[in-house]
């Protein structure tokens, strides 16, 4: 018979020598110090007054003898009663939730259209299903919600102008654990806020598209684009064992096909996904084609919808007992392992390159311009474009080095990307070949005469 | 020394020139504040001036005090660090009503129950101006903005009924439509000992709507005095204060008679007496370590 209860102590004289750690945790006061010799012992023991106690045990747990205070009675092996034994089952009719899935919609043909990167992205995120968008203004980024707030009324949608960034992450843990496409724009001082936020989603498991349209830092610095938040989001998102998917566009075309991509993976793994655009990229005009079909949203069996169908879910990221949150990181490092597999690049002309240009976003504009400009010249050279940084496609990266072949890594940064390939390399036990590098930052770009000055003075 | 100089407005205005649009409200209210500055003396370098990010967040840098140009939303935080490291500087700061009512919000409360010898200027032009036209808290319910298009669904805050419920001892708003009343609401706010919170209807003439320029802000202004408003009567200033939005009411809402201690008096006095039999820095490990 299971006792229901929780224990109260009992003092067993012989073995108490009177220190008093029990004294000092009792938050009830129900034990004290005594002044009578204990006369088989010789020592004075406390005395226990039960009548205030409510079982809390810390006397116990304090009492440093093993048979100084036990549980009363009941030894130690007692058991609370769980209410669903002592009164059966809850009331409930909830089903066991079930995936509700997305619906393929077919989109007519239609012509290219020119437009802004960030309103590619914009258009990439309403085609991927999100009706849900949230966001502080900030430059170069507030295009997107501005268009978000004229379309999504008319959309069945829903734009909220947060009151700053922390608010934004909250209102998407809000609706991202609802099981819900979000996103949001912001750029770089703006995403710093937000990584609180996305640690919590990363530990409970709460998928969101952050589009960063990063900006020269630190600090204010200035609304110029810069590659200056990859450290941040491949090794820095908020406290805790977290990682995710960082998307690299360098077109408008790829701001809306990574974006749409960016919604499926953030779903695929339940876990928040960034596309790191730069600040000229969000401004760049450029022509985009339209995918042939949207996507409308179902809702998964994991989400807490706050219907009845959900009702058996729990969408959280604490986890106080260090074996489970132990297990919990184990299960998450699990999914950043799985994540590898999302890695991917685009390559041109690095078959037999003794030179790979590594670039990314709007940097990676002028390295395919130099690398052309290198062929004519009879150099050989290649573009190795990571589309993820994290996690960086070193896989794809390996099939063009070898002996003879070296690196030049080209950012907007003080080395953030170069930082990524090394470490990727490492991880991945290869030899880190001779790497050079052209930075540039502040807000300045590097320009293709300086990646071909700084190719020609290693390859010829 | 500072005793024998004697400081003119121009004393506090900088050489850089500001780059507000033409016509910005801002340009009245730095005004105001060189006014001010001017009619209490204290030298440049004993004054520190705090702001956000946003437009109207520049104004420390047009003038010669200690200037700090900081976070969005931040400014008050960072003030109160000064004000800790040096507790005998003037303290001021400034900024936008997104940056004071909206990302940093929070602070309000905070620094007003701490109650520092702080002046707060808000130049409130109900719109986001540095980002270029976006809704603010301040904003009309309906108000239409780039990132409102069918026009806003939320109340505005109404940051005077908000300072006085949140128990601020000094409440004032001011106008550029009467810059000789600003500059005495302003040297006023920042003679009294404590927390002072000044709402300035500032109007923004590029993203700013018809009834917030100074025509239309002329047309609703109302003074205190004339009303014959007592600021030591806190619920008639929070009566006056309902009509925020509509009506335009300048002068002070409310000031204490009797300011409590401030936060660095208090601080000071706690060291004073805690340090009374406090042993000599050499011995500093005597507060860890038992005997
Ligand atoms: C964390 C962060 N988010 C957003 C911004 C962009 N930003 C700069 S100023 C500003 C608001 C300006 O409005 P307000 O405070 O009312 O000042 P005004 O320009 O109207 O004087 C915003 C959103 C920023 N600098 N930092
Ligand atoms: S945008 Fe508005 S607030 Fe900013 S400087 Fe111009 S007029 Fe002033
Ligand atoms: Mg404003």
């Amino acid at each position: 018979m299971p006792v229901t209860e929780r224990p109260k102590p009992s003092l067993v004289p012989e073995y108490c020598k009177g220190c008093g750690r029990c004294v000092s945790v009792c938050v009830k006061g129900c034990i004290a110090f005594d002044d009578e010799i204990n006369p088989a012992t010789g020592v004075v023991p406390v005395v226990i007054d039960l009548e205030k106690c409510n079982g809390c045990g810390l006397c116990i747990e304090a009492c440093p003898e093993p048979y100084g205070l036990r549980a009363l009675d009941q030894g130690e092996d007692y058991e609370l009663q769980d209410p669903a034994k002592l009164y059966g089952a809850r009331l409930s009719e909830a089903p066991e939730p079930e995936d509700i899935p997305a619906q393929r919609i077919p989109l007519p043909a239609c012509q290219p259209l020119v437009i802004k990167g960030n309103y590619a992205a914009a258009l990439g995120a309403l085609l991927a299903g999100c009706r849900h968008v949230y966001g502080y203004p900030i430059t170069p980024s507030t295009e997107g919600a501005e268009l978000m707030s004229k379309l999504l009324p008319r959309l069945d949608g829903v734009f909220l102008q947060a009151v700053s960034e922390v608010a934004t992450v909250n209102h998407m843990y809000g609706t991202g654990g609802a099981g819900l496409p979000c996103l949001t724009f912001t750029s770089s001082p703006g995403f710093s806020l937000m990584l609180e936020g996305i640690s919590y989603m990363a530990g409970a498991e709460v998928p969101a598209v952050f589009i960063n349209i990063m900006r020269g830092g630190p600090g204010l610095g200035n609304i110029a684009p810069e590659q200056s938040d990859i450290k941040l989001a491949c090794r820095g998102l908020g406290h805790g064992n977290t990682h995710a998917i960082c998307l690299t566009p360098s077109t408008p075309q790829e701001m809306l096909d990574l974006t749409i991509l960016a919604f499926e993976l953030s779903f695929k793994y339940r876990h928040p996904v960034i596309l790191l655009a730069d600040g000229y990229l969000g401004q760049m005009t450029g022509k985009v084609q339209l995918p042939d079909h949207m996507t409308k949203p179902g809702i998964p069996k994991w989400a807490v919808y706050g219907d009845l169908a959900h009702r058996k879910n729990l969408i959280n990221s604490i986890y106080l007992d260090e074996h489970d949150l132990e297990r919990h990181n184990e299960y998450l490092c699990g999914k950043y392992e799985a994540m590898q597999a999302e890695a991917r690049a685009e390559t041109f002309l690095c078959e037999d390159a003794e030179l790979i240009v590594v670039a990314c976003n709007t940097p990676a504009r002028a390295a395919k311009g130099a690398v052309q400009e290198l062929r004519h010249q009879g150099l050989k050279a290649g573009l190795f474009r990571p589309l993820t940084v994290w996690p960086f496609p070193v896989e794809q990266l390996k099939a063009h080095l070898g002996p003879g072949r070296r690196l030049l890594v080209v950012e907007a940064s003080a080395g953030q990307l170069e930082d990524e390939l090394r470490l990727a390399l490492s991880h991945a036990g290869l030899p880190v070949p001779p790497v050079a590098h052209v930075r540039r930052m502040g807000g300045m770009l590097p320009q293709q005469d300086q990646i071909v000055a700084a190719a020609t003075a290693i390859l010829a | 020394m500072s005793a024998t100089l004697e400081y003119q407005a121009k004393d506090y205005k900088s050489e850089l020139k500001p780059i507000w649009c033409p016509g910005c409200g801002d340009y009245s209210v730095v005004q105001g504040i060189y006014r001010a500055l001017a009619a209490i003396g204290r030298p440049p370098h004993e004054i520190a001036f705090i702001s956000g990010i946003g437009c109207s967040s520049r104004i420390p840098g047009y003038t010669t005090a200690y200037g700090f140009n900081t976070v969005h939303g931040r400014a008050l935080p960072i003030a109160q660090g000064i004000k800790m490291a040096n507790p005998d500087l003037l303290v001021l700061a400034a900024g936008g009503d997104g940056d004071g009512f909206s990302i940093g919000g929070g602070h309000l409360a905070h620094l007003v129950r701490r109650n520092m010898d702080i002046t707060y200027i808000v130049m409130d032009n109900q719109i986001y101006g540095l980002t270029k036209g976006q809704l603010s808290p301040t904003s009309q319910k309906g108000r239409q903005t780039c990132t409102s298009r069918f026009g806003s669904l939320e109340e505005p805050v109404n940051p005077l009924l908000y300072m006085l419920a949140y128990g601020a001892h000094f409440v004032a708003q001011a106008c550029p439509t009467d810059l000789a009343g600003m500059a005495a609401i302003i040297e006023e706010a920042i003679r009294f000992p404590g927390f002072a919170f000044v709402n300035i209807q500032s109007p923004c003439v590029t993203y700013g709507e018809e009834a917030q320029q100074m025509k239309g802000l002329k047309a609703i202004q109302e003074s205190l005095k004339a009303l014959g408003h007592d600021p030591a009567d806190r619920l008639a200033a929070m009566d006056l204060a309902q009509q925020y939005g509509t009506k335009m009411h300048l002068g002070v809402f409310y000031r204490n008679p009797e300011p409590p201690a401030t936060y660095e008096q208090l601080v000071r006095e706690r060291q004073a007496e805690q340090m009374k039999n406090a042993a000599p820095r050499e011995r500093i490990l005597d507060l860890f370590i038992k005997k």
